[in-house]
């Protein structure tokens, strides 16, 4: 298992498509994070940087980036399917679980350190700004610490979410049309205008992981944090039960 | 001889179409074996099924006695070329190889190593977008050769090979089956494969046609007289004092081998056998093959191969 894991790292370190999405994911932070200081306050901007929630809006700027790391997720999988490595993959490794289960782990390992990456970006951005704002900020506190490991564990789940969705849709391109599509389309709607039902999608129970717009709209954080580690359960044994049958030609 | 590849009945149905039905064969330690059949004769899908990529209908199939599952490290015990396009074509020649190792729990050390077996040391550090179909090809036989397997099974690896790549092919294939080893290697082609191979199974719609020695297939085609007689055992009896090997086939039609329609009609005049048709047969493989895997059999070959 620990060889499968190492050749599914060594398979993303091997080709350019991963050093292109975390150049785009840290930029996202980065800009994301500039963007969210230099608006704070202003109309049409968050709210203001001296409340708790400016800072928040801050902290979690650069978390829609996470979308990426479900990006990652889908071509770790479906990019087997892509380029037919499937065949010499699953000749090495004929016990497909153990397979897939590696593929959810070096997601989740990538999908995690992308996002230690963004979060030391973002704070790399705010940290000295707000300090030329006189503006004192405890980075273990709520509003900060909890936001970023909040979204740390998106960015984790998000990549194993994709590689579900990758088993389940084996086409790469509509694979990731449709993801994105979903997810921000769809789910964003349903977030934005049917808080009902919005607060139990993917991208709702990532929100309030996230605590990004903590208010009623959406579940309560540890609630939020449930039912994202339910959907990446959800589609981690979809995606398994899926290759495990399928025929590989 | 030990088998190192047993087929028991393997079937594959898509759908309402039949790919593969109920075919046995097997694979003897030590040979090349050629696996022959036109293109949709069901022979990928069969490789597949041994491999434990498709799943079988019904049947089995075990290398070196197991399913391909249940082998412990299988890469060493089988290595498989099975298509030219299975590379991600950013990633390098060298790299692909060392992911199979990583995955594999063997040294990278034998990425290099194969790569110099099969004659693309110097290309290693180029992304395989930028190869040929032989180059793949070579890849593809790399990485099966990673775990110094005992059997090679390969699909059609003649494909997109210039002749000195198949010639190159044809003395690999020799080499590594006289060192003990075997080799299962499928083609539509029998010329491509006539050179290299000890046995042969011959394969169409899916469905076993004929299984043997290619030296016995070569007898079998040798160039004949077919002729059409009520007295064939007499007929039979007159060819074989005069030397002439010759096989009833049914009650009416005899076979006489390596002869002519003259040497016949002489030798049934002297016996005073009834002759109502004669034709001179004139056969090389490929021709039999072709007879043998399509719908319209012809006489001799209907009687030899069933």
């Amino acid at each position: 298992m620990k060889n499968l894991i190492h050749a599914e790292l060594l398979k993303l370190r091997t080709t350019r498509m991963i050093y292109g999405l975390a150049l785009a994911a840290l930029a996202f932070a980065a800009i994301s994070a500039i963007s969210a200081i230099s608006t704070a306050g202003k109309s049409g901007g968050g709210p203001a940087l001296s409340t708790a929630a400016g800072i928040r809006n801050v902290m979690s700027a650069g978390l829609p980036g996470g979308i990426l790391a479900l990006v990652i997720g889908i071509l770790i999988m479906a990019g087997e399917f892509r380029h037919n490595t499937a065949t010499s993959t699953f000749l090495i490794s004929p016990h497909r679980g153990r397979v897939v289960g590696a593929k959810f782990a070096a997601a989740a390992l990538v999908g995690g350190a992308l996002a230690l990456l963004s979060s030391a970006l973002t704070l790399a951005v705010a940290l000295p700004w707000l300090a030329t704002k006189h503006i004192h900020v405890d980075i273990f506190s709520r509003n900060v610490g909890v936001v970023l490991l909040g979204g740390i564990a998106a960015m984790t789940i998000y990549a194993t979410v994709g590689v579900g969705v990758g088993s389940l849709i084996r086409n790469q391109t509509a694979a990731v049309a449709i993801a994105l599509a979903w997810v921000l389309g769809v789910e964003n709607l349903l977030v934005s205008f049917a808080h009902e039902i919005g607060r139990w999608t993917a991208l709702g129970a990532a929100a309030a992981l996230t605590n990004q717009q903590a208010n009623d709209r959406l579940l309560p954080m540890w609630g939020g944090a449930l039912l994202f580690v339910a959907y990446g359960v959800a589609f981690a044994a979809a995606g398994t039960r899926f290759t495990m049958r399928r025929d590989v030609s | 001889m030990k088998a190192s590849i047993q087929i028991n009945g393997l079937t594959k149905r898509f759908g309402n179409v039949v790919a593969v039905d109920n075919l046995s064969f097997e694979v003897a330690q030590g040979s090349v074996t050629g696996f022959l059949g036109p293109n949709g004769a069901g022979k990928t899908t069969t490789l597949r099924m041994l491999l434990g990529l498709i799943e079988p209908t019904a049947g089995s199939s075990t290398i070196a006695g197991k399913p391909y599952q249940e082998l412990v490290d299988p890469f060493r015990h089988v290595g498989a070329v099975l298509e030219s396009t299975g590379f991600h074509p950013g990633r390098r020649a060298r790299d692909h190889l060392r992911v199979l190792c990583v995955a594999a729990g063997l040294a990278v050390t034998r990425a290099d190593e194969v790569l110099d077996e099969v004659g693309l040391a110097d290309v290693g550090d180029r992304r395989v977008k930028g190869f040929s179909l032989g180059m793949r090809q070579r890849l593809g036989l790399a990485a099966a050769l990673l775990g110094e397997p005992e059997v090679l099974i390969l699909d059609e690896p003649a494909n997109g090979l210039d002749p000195e790549g198949v010639r190159w092919l044809r003395s690999f294939l020799r080499r590594y089956a006289d060192g003990g080893r075997s080799v299962l290697v499928s083609s539509h082609l029998l010329a491509e494969i006539a050179q290299t191979v000890d046995h042969v199974v011959i394969v169409a719609k899916g469905r076993l046609v004929t299984q043997s020695s290619l030296a016995d297939l070569a007898d079998r085609t040798r160039a004949g007289v077919w002729v059409r007689t009520p007295q064939a055992q007499a007929l039979r009896e007159a060819l074989a004092a005069k030397g002439i090997a010759a096989e009833v086939q049914s009650p009416e039609t005899v076979v006489a081998l390596e002869t002519t329609t003259e040497a016949v009609g002489i030798a049934a005049a002297g016996a005073g056998v009834v002759i109502f048709e004669m034709t001179a047969q004139h056969f090389d493989l490929e021709e039999f093959f072709l007879d043998l895997t399509t719908p319209t059999a012809n006489p001799i070959t209907q009687g030899a191969s069933r």
